[in-house]
């Protein structure tokens, strides 16, 4: 049983190994892709496009824009009037506007309420959001009012509060998600394009093994990506902080990887082609990720979905992946995303085990 | 008018990939004229095809209508009147697309008025396809003939001058490739169409106006079938055991350069292949099977299955279906496509459930999953296309094959070499499946399906596509095989003169067996039939 085990799986990485596109990607994912996510992605506002329309005589005002600089803004241009600056904004040229009426010096000095109006594009949603806080800390600063609480601030666990290597890891996260549950379902749904489903089926071999080799074949192949991307990307280039234990990431990776290769199995009992697996995958894994807490906190979701959450397994693996990294939680505190992770993991893998048992 | 029809194909080459594919093929085809391309896998018929339809580059100038083309791109000009069905079943077709959206659809694309002229057209070409009933039904839905009936009518929507046919009888049954060339012959006469086709069927090419022998590039022979088969009339003789060097065998044919002293007997246009391989000195290796290391003194019926019964939804694929198989015989099982003979297959090989009546394998009763695990250690199982995994070579495939039976590695690695060598790929070990010629994937398939010495060998269309060479020398194998190992055979093939070559005969309709009989007795209660495929026809009336 045991030497049929291997040599399955030693077929299928074998099988991997030969279709080089097949190779070239995955190595893409586990690096550039997981690059380009920990360089690009800028929630900090970083070369924010200024207009303004200036209608005083340009003291206060000025003042004002000066406190626009880089690296955060380009320098601020100046519009004769709303309506070229509006245009300009249509236009995606220009992200914030800022509009400063005739009166508004004259109110300010006269300490009446001065309005200021500021245009913003709304589709770069956090920078301009980012952006509008700056001006209000700028207006706040000039103004000198005498608030009488200072705020100290303490940034626990990322000390730079550099967000690059939180996207970096969560993108790696994702990645896994992504690979765990195509790759095992390809592996699969290959033999139905082959013609080569016949063939296996009448090996006269217990189809549990088959069906566990296949998976765990495609398994090695994921944490193989893992282990290069921590090593390469996530702490060669990012720098991620590994304040706890990387054998305990890796291990709950392996638990994790599990569960998705469960939801693989699933689909590759559904799927007829390798076409219809990527369509599925999308359809299965997008809400897996939106509940997860990858892109959005959880508790900042609706209530439901919050309940919902909790049948993602993705959501104990990255909570437990950052405690792991950036709280360095000790391995006995670690159970409760141990436990998450292998008991909806679990439940999924011996889903979508029973689901593609019933083809054989 | 004879002028305007003619297609004339001056010094036409392709190559691919720096391999030449066809050299310099000159032909002349007047209006209404239906050509026929022989030969092996490979030889260059496809490629021709191609350029001709004005879908790959070539070298060369192609005459069609007084419009001359060289390229894909001066053939633009051209496409509403030529019409091109690509090899292999329903590959232009769309699985969720009724036979009615089809022919819409087809129409749209090709831009075609839909006035009555057309409609009283399109509703002509559905009867003679024999589809007028089953408009409103899903092409995936369709049995292989059918589909290939569907493909060449929307092929001839647009009223083509002329028509290029990629082997569209491979793996269709005789009654559908009958009505196929029904179609097709009144298509030529009513518009006067030129019909170039490829064939794997003999017969088939036998009617046509002229046929094309290809081998290796080349256009080895043209001219009428009777001329052709004429050509090598001396050559051919009855089965003459060793009778030289220069000779080569099937199982009821000899073609020898030399005069043998033997009896002629009429050729059929395989023999040109045969008497082109001498001639060129491609001999075949003779066929020597050693029998098996285990032993081959099994019980007498190997398999029997009692009122076999499967039914998916409403519909009976198998209907109490007996069916026995013995120790030591070839058994045929024949049918048109959709009669049920897969699902029977599937049924026997234990990769469908049974529904009813009962399967038993060497006296004992198939019941449990474990029965199943035993059922298939005792079967060998070659899948239609011969289908193995194309990432590992062909002695890795072997290997893991043994592996999955549990043979001790010695004994496979001998095993593998020996069949390796008996059955003729030993060169060929580490290639990789797919870039090999048809015949050479058939024998490896057929040995990895014997590895584990089996009591029963499956064979689904094994032959398939495959030239006329490789399929005698494959049924050489198989005689040799069921005497040294007294292994019982079940095949399914479209071949009728294959059927010959079977000890019994299971045919199959509608998922009922309508005749269970050897080839004599079958002879005899039709004392009308000239050839096997006319007793065929005769159990579809």
């Amino acid at each position: 049983m045991i030497r049929i085990f291997w040599s399955i799986v030693g077929k299928e990485l074998i099988g991997f190994i030969r279709s080089w596109q097949l190779v070239l990607v995955v190595l893409y994912m586990f690096s550039v892709e997981v690059y380009i996510a920990g360089s690009g992605i800028e929630i900090n506002p970083r070369n924010v496009a200024v207009g303004y329309v200036d209608g005083t005589a340009g003291g206060l005002s000025q003042k004002i824009l000066t406190h626009l600089h880089g690296p955060e803004f380009l320098a601020p241009r100046r519009f004769n009037s709303q309506s070229e600056l509006s245009r300009a904004i249509f236009d995606k040229e220009i992200i914030v506007g800022i509009v400063f009426d005739e009166d508004f010096e004259k109110k300010w000095r006269q300490n009446k309420r001065a309005q200021l109006d500021i245009l913003m594009d709304a589709t770069a949603a956090s920078q301009a959001y980012t952006t509008l806080n700056y001006l209000q800390h700028i207006i706040l600063d000039i103004s000198k009012i005498n608030i009488p609480v200072d705020i100290v601030t303490h940034k626990l666990f990322n000390q730079n509060a550099d967000n690059h290597t939180f996207m970096a890891l969560t993108e790696l996260l994702s990645i896994i998600t992504m690979l765990s549950i195509i790759l095992t379902a390809v592996v699969f749904v290959r033999e139905k394009e082959q013609g080569t489903w016949d063939l296996m089926l009448l090996m006269p071999v217990n189809p549990k093994v088959i069906i566990l080799a296949k998976s765990f074949s495609q398994i090695i192949v994921v944490m193989t990506g893992i282990v290069i991307s921590l090593g390469f990307v996530v702490l060669g280039i990012f720098n991620v902080p590994v304040n706890g234990s990387l054998s305990a990431f890796l291990l709950l990776s392996f638990f994790f990887v599990f569960a998705g290769s469960g939801i693989g199995l699933f689909i590759a009992a559904i799927a007829r082609d390798v076409m219809q697996v990527a369509q599925l995958s999308i359809v299965i894994m997008m809400p897996l990720i939106f509940l997860s807490g990858a892109w959005t906190p959880i508790y900042a979701m609706h209530p439901v979905l919050q309940y919902v959450s909790f049948i993602s397994p993705l959501r104990y693996y990255i909570e437990g992946s950052e405690s792991i990294f950036y709280r360095g939680t000790e391995w006995i505190d670690l159970w409760p995303y141990f436990l998450g992770v292998i008991a909806v993991g679990g439940v999924m893998y011996w889903i979508g085990f029973r689901k593609i048992g019933r083809l054989f | 008018m004879q002028m305007m029809g003619m297609l004339k194909i001056d010094r036409v080459s392709v190559t691919h990939n720096k391999r030449i594919a066809i050299k310099e093929a000159t032909l002349n085809v007047n209006e209404g004229e239906i050509i026929g391309f022989i030969g092996a896998d490979g030889a260059g018929k496809s490629s021709l095809i191609h350029a001709i339809a004005g879908v790959i580059r070539f070298e060369g100038q192609i005459t069609f209508q007084n419009s001359v083309y060289h390229s894909p791109s001066e053939a633009e000009k051209l496409k509403s009147q030529i019409g091109l069905m690509p090899q292999g079943i329903g590959l232009v077709l769309y699985d969720l697309l009724t036979v009615g959206e089809h022919l819409r659809f087809f129409a749209n694309i090709r831009n075609i008025t839909q006035d009555d002229r057309f409609n009283e057209y399109k509703s002509r070409l559905l009867r003679m396809a024999g589809l007028d009933k089953f408009v409103d039904r899903r092409a995936g839905n369709l049995s292989g003939g059918m589909m290939q009936k569907l493909s060449l009518i929307c092929t001839l929507l647009h009223r083509p001058k002329l028509l290029i046919l990629d082997e569209p009888t491979t793996g269709v049954d005789p009654l559908s490739r009958i009505e196929l060339w029904k179609i097709l012959d009144q298509i030529r006469r009513d518009e006067g169409t030129i019909v170039l086709v490829s064939t794997a069927y003999m017969q088939e090419a036998a009617q046509m106006d002229r046929v094309l022998l290809f081998d290796s590039g080349e256009i080895i022979a043209q001219g009428s079938a009777k001329e052709l088969i004429e050509s090598v009339r001396e050559m051919t003789y009855v089965l003459t055991p060793s009778a030289n060097l220069h000779s080569m065998s099937t199982l009821d044919t000899t073609y020898s350069l030399e005069p043998l002293e033997a009896e002629h007997i009429s050729p059929t246009l395989e023999a040109l292949f045969f008497v082109n391989a001498l001639q060129k000195n491609r001999l075949l290796p003779p066929v020597e099977i050693t029998p098996r290391d285990g032993d081959s003194s099994f019980a007498s019926v190997v398999m029997e299955a009692i009122g076999l019964t499967k039914v998916f939804g409403d519909f009976i694929a198998n209907e109490h279906v007996d069916i026995r198989l013995n120790r030591g015989e070839i058994l045929g099982l024949l049918g048109a496509n959709g009669a049920g003979k897969t699902t029977f297959i599937k049924m026997l090989l234990g990769l469908l459930s049974i529904d009813g009546g009962e399967l038993s394998l060497l006296g004992k009763r198939i019941e449990t999953a474990k029965d199943r695990q035993a059922l298939k250690s005792s079967i060998g199982y070659v899948s239609q296309h011969f289908a193995l995994y194309n990432d590992m070579t062909v002695r890795e495939n072997l290997l893991y094959f043994a592996l999955m039976h549990q043979i001790p590695m010695d004994t496979a690695i001998k095993r593998i070499a020996r069949y390796a060598a008996e059955l003729g790929f030993e060169e060929y070990m580490d290639a990789i499946p797919t870039e090999l010629p048809l015949g050479i994937n058939q024998r490896f398939s057929l040995a990895a399906a014997l590895l584990h010495e089996p009591v029963i060998l499956f064979l689904d269309e094994p032959t398939s596509g495959v030239d006329a060479i490789a399929r005698a020398q494959f049924w050489q194998l198989l005689v040799a095989l069921k005497e040294k190992w007294k292994i019982a055979i079940l095949i399914t093939t479209h071949y009728m003169s294959e059927a010959e070559f079977c000890d019994r005969i299971v045919l199959m309709r509608e998922g009922q067996k309508v005749a269970d009989d050897t080839i004599a007795n079958l002879y005899t209660a039709h004392p009308n039939a000239q050839t096997f495929e006319e007793i065929f026809l005769e159990y579809y009336r």
